[in-house]
């Protein structure tokens, strides 16, 4: 359905700094129906980042990224990174000014990586300032590079998955596993069926009671708008608030080296994690790690909002 | 004709197996041996000398079934498929489809490596093809990234908006750019402009001029410090944001980044938050007819020192 949306939005959008608002608006306002296919693109895009969470979660909780399924988890890493990619990307492309901030402060986050922080930031913006390059090349990330790594890469994701099998539950001897071994047809088949009508249900709603309302077009100046990323984004953007992570080291700290140990770790997991047991209720650290992890991210979004009643 | 794949094997007593490959003589182009699946007792390679007869279902062979049983396992590493080697005519001679036809393996391929060599070899051209593209293909990429700096003075309204000492009025400007291909557009700006009292110039100078050079080091600009006009860059330096100059319950009137939560006092030093440099101060000047002409620059945010991008 994004594929779809987002052909037809490619339709009427140009990626120019001098249409993209208006084409975009023209989509909302003009263009029948136009307005919901924004509406689903924009909205698909929070439940593929709620779907892509939940399904790492199972994976981690369950010890499903175990050996022998250590290629499978690392694909699925470099698939969520790809999935918070097209958030990334796509954000800029209306060219309003909640899309020209949140690039703008994402993109100096980004300028912080040690060493190859300055090239990066000036290539994905195409020069010193967010402008038509960036525009140019969020959009070709956007439309060809990232659906072209997700293609391949949720490819393998399934012939490895094909080739390993699917871990099952945690619980159970392997007899009693094999006994409770259906096939994918019809049960998991009707299950899947029934979760995608109520998501493209959920999708469809938010589109239809909250569609996508664009703010000024982007400019330099921010006016009375206080700059904010979208949700998915907000915890790291409100952690960046803190005072141990002032000054260029604390920056440095908060934007790269966390994240980054972070990143580390997941990558690192199914080869230091070589116990064999899967229940994560004999994982004490696991499940410890994952609350801390789920916690931290929900204060943080929620303090993140609560600041905004602040700041106004 | 030519013994057919899952064909029946029958020895002179009785029925051992079944066809399981052939194998050609790369020389000849004719079948040399059958492999022979012995009813799960492994493999046995039978030479075509042994064969009495071949119909559409059945190969007779001579011999006994123990003196087949007798022959040496079949070694299959001894052979690669026609998929793997490529014999010239071999193919309009086969007639036993489907299955695994072999043939041996060449002798000269097991020393040589020779599938290893020109794999190798293409992992070389490629590389060959691949380094004299990576450079354009990287400056083609990079064209835009540094665009040389700006040092026009732009007008930006009247010093007479400024009303109140050591406190902070925003000028809004617009500023014509030219990128790339693109037409000539407005893109709207701002700084912030501040009249200091000399306690707030001694914080912001410290006694002494500011001088501003271009990126060949040349001197472009001083910014007297006796001079009580400060115009500070509309963008945060910890990330780019914009500020505003507004109320807080305990510091007073302050600059404030609603990003990340920045404070700056009227003279731009950072009070609380996590922002690692003062505001950036600009060139100015003001004509005696109270005209504020501004270099817009902009500098990297998020770090301590000071590093030019505009």
């Amino acid at each position: 359905m994004r594929t779809i949306t987002g052909v037809l939005l490619m339709f009427y959008y140009v990626p120019t700094a001098d249409h993209a608002y208006a084409s975009t608006q023209y989509i909302i306002h003009d263009v029948d129906y136009g307005w919901f296919l924004l509406g689903y693109h924009f909205w698909g895009s929070s439940a593929m980042v709620i779907c892509v969470f939940a399904h790492m979660s199972q994976v981690f909780l369950w010890g499903a990224y175990k050996k022998p399924r250590e290629l499978i988890w690392l694909v699925g890493l470099a698939l969520f990174a790809i999935v918070m990619g097209f958030g990334f990307t796509g954000y800029l492309l209306p060219w309003d000014q909640r899309a020209y901030w949140a690039t703008t402060v994402g993109v100096e986050i980004m300028d912080k990586m040690p060493l190859l922080g300055d090239f990066m930031s000036r290539f994905l913006k195409g020069g010193p300032t967010p402008g038509q390059m960036t525009l140019s090349r969020f959009f070709v990330i956007h439309v060809m590079v990232l659906p072209a790594a997700l293609i391949g890469l949720a490819g393998l994701h399934l012939f490895l998955f094909r080739c390993a099998g699917p871990a099952g539950p945690f619980r159970g001897t392997p007899v009693e596993l094999k006994a409770k071994t259906d096939y994918f047809f019809p049960r998991q088949i009707w299950k899947d069926v029934v979760g995608m009508a109520v998501v493209f249900a959920c999708i469809s709603a938010l589109a239809f009671w909250e569609p996508v309302v664009l703010l000024e077009e982007a400019t330099p100046d921010p006016g009375d708008y206080h700059p904010e990323p979208e949700w998915y984004f907000l915890f790291l953007f409100q952690h960046l608030r803190l005072k141990m992570f002032s000054g260029e080291f604390g920056q440095f700290l908060g934007s790269m080296l966390l994240p980054g140990l972070l990143g580390a770790v997941l990558v690192l997991l199914p080869f230091f994690d070589r116990n064999p047991e899967r229940n994560i209720f004999k994982r004490p650290f696991a499940l410890i790690g994952w609350v801390v992890l789920i916690v931290s991210i929900l204060l943080f979004t929620v303090s993140a909002i609560i600041n905004r009643e602040y700041l106004d | 004709m030519q013994p057919q794949l899952k064909s029946k094997v029958r020895c002179a007593d009785r029925e051992v197996g079944e066809v399981a490959k052939v194998i050609m003589d790369p020389l000849s182009h004719e079948v040399s041996h059958l492999v022979v699946s012995m009813n799960g007792a492994g493999e046995r390679q039978v030479s075509m000398g042994a064969v009495q007869t071949v119909t559409d279902d059945l190969v007779q062979l001579r011999s006994s079934s123990s003196e087949v049983m007798a022959l040496p396992p079949f070694k299959r590493e001894d052979y690669v498929t026609l998929h793997e080697v490529e014999i010239p005519g071999l193919e309009r001679h086969i007639h036993v489809t489907p299955g695994e036809v072999l043939v041996p393996f060449p002798d000269l391929e097991r020393n040589v490596k020779r599938r290893k060599f020109f794999a190798n070899l293409t992992y070389v051209t490629g590389l060959f093809i691949g380094l004299p593209l990576a450079f354009p293909v990287l400056k083609y990429l990079m064209k835009p990234m540094y665009a040389p700096l700006d040092n026009r003075w732009l007008k930006i309204g009247n010093i007479g908006k400024v009303k109140v000492d050591d406190a902070g009025t925003q000028f809004k400007y617009k500023r014509n750019v030219k990128e790339a291909y693109m037409p000539e557009a407005e893109i709207e700006k701002n700084v912030w402009l501040v009249k200091a009292t000399p306690p707030v110039l001694e914080k912001v100078y410290q006694g002494k001029d500011m001088e501003f050079r271009d990126a060949t080091g040349k001197a472009i600009w001083t910014n007297k410090k006796d001079m009580p006009y400060l115009a500070f860059s509309g963008k945060c330096p910890h990330l780019g944001c914009g500020y505003k100059w507004r109320k807080h319950k305990i510091l007073g009137q302050v600059f404030l980044c609603p990003c990340h939560l920045s404070i700056y006092d009227a003279s731009g030093k950072v009070l609380e938050g996590p922002a690692p440099r003062p505001l950036d101060l600009l060139p100015i000047q003001v004509s005696p007819s109270g005209e504020v002409q501004i270099i817009d620059m902009e500098f990297k945010a998020g770090t301590k020192s000071q590093t030019r991008i505009v």
